[in-house]
């Protein structure tokens, strides 16, 4: 399993459909910087293949006030959760 | 778990940085070895000894020679990208002819193949772009 | 071989942005180019905008900067012939691959996950 890690957000880069199609079946998506705005409940469709297994970093929501209008079928992780993600995974790559 | 970062952002531009740097205190805290951080690209600004930021603004530099001071963390700074954008230590500043030196230890300037070999040696290698 | 096993090694190596505008594919073409010196398997996947660094005919910059094509007629000295093109891609950019300064191969979307899952490590630039 895979953790991939996308930093730009859907409004503002494409560079998220090279992400979803390098990711296989079990691997994870972690949204962090700018790219947890596609965790906002109007963007998320485009994660819509990988909607089980999307994550976004808490304090980059919190840091643009978006930790309530995130979309409930993210799962909201912090820092710890971060890297616990990192160890649950082979490898990560990050896509920006 | 032995830990690796790529830093290829340059601060206060982009949050790489910023994350690289919150994710490498999160890694040690959570009991791994962080064996290096590894600055390529525009990251090599990381390791700009004259950086004066200011007072209520996180010191990158400073915060990173921390790090290692705390735990041993290897700063390596990509000596090809680091030349280019004027970051030399003494002894590059001298072998150039140049006044000044911009970095220092614990900073240190180091080829590509150290990011190769960290990638073989560390069991995970997370990486920070723009 | 089984041309439909996903190709391994210890090294992907993503290129995704075009020559000159930024140095990521220099930067990127520079760390696959250490990693083969270094004894690696290395694999290069030209995905996006990246697959424009394939193109005939670039030359250096206004001032002189260097381009990438001259790096890019080094891979096989390095011994890195594992070259591949995302489909879609080549779709995009109205390219065939057989008329690309290199031989790469084309790899259709689908199969890029696979890919990235049998290299022990995956740069993307």
């Amino acid at each position: 399993m895979i953790l991939h890690i996308l930093n730009r957000a859907p409004g503002t880069s494409l560079v998220y459909r090279e992400a979803l199609a390098g990711m296989g079946p079990e691997d994870r998506l972690l949204l962090i910087e700018d790219g947890v705005n596609g965790a906002l409940p109007s963007q998320v469709r485009h994660f819509e293949p990988v909607s089980n297994r999307l994550f976004a970093l808490r304090e980059d929501l919190a840091s643009r006030g978006l930790v309530g209008r995130c979309d409930e079928t993210v799962q909201v992780v912090d820092i710890d959760g971060f890297v616990e993600l990192t160890e649950e995974a082979d490898k990560t790559v990050s896509w920006f | 778990m032995r830990y690796a970062l790529l830093v290829q952002g340059a601060p206060y531009s982009q949050q790489a940085s910023h994350s690289a740097l919150r994710f490498a205190r999160a890694v040690v805290t959570r009991g791994h070895t962080l064996d290096s951080v590894f600055f390529y690209h525009d990251g090599v600004y990381n390791a700009a000894r004259l950086a004066a930021p200011p007072q209520d603004e996180p010191h990158l530099p400073d915060a990173w020679s921390e790090l290692h001071e705390q735990y041993a963390t290897a700063l390596l700074v990509c000596i090809a990208s680091a030349l280019r954008r004027g970051l030399l230590d003494e002894r590059e500043a001298a072998r150039h002819g140049k006044m000044g030196h911009s970095l220092k230890s614990p900073f240190e300037l180091t080829g590509l193949g150290q990011l190769i070999d960290l990638g073989q040696r560390c069991d995970r290698l997370v990486t920070f772009s723009p | 071989m089984d041309r439909h096993a996903a190709p391994r090694g210890d090294l992907l190596v993503i290129l995704r942005h075009p020559p000159h505008g930024t140095s990521w594919l220099r930067d990127g073409l520079d760390a696959a180019l250490v990693a083969a010196a270094f004894g690696q398997t290395v694999s290069l996947l030209f995905q996006g905008d990246g697959l424009l660094a394939l193109l005939d005919g670039q030359g250096r910059g206004a001032l002189g900067q260097k381009g990438t094509a001259a790096t890019l007629e080094m891979l096989s000295l390095y011994d890195i012939d594992a070259l591949f093109a995302d489909t879609e891609a080549l779709a995009r950019l109205e390219l065939r691959a057989d008329e690309l300064m290199l031989p790469v191969v084309p790899v259709d979307t689908t199969r890029i996950a696979a890919m990235l899952a049998s290299h022990r490590q995956v740069l993307v630039f």
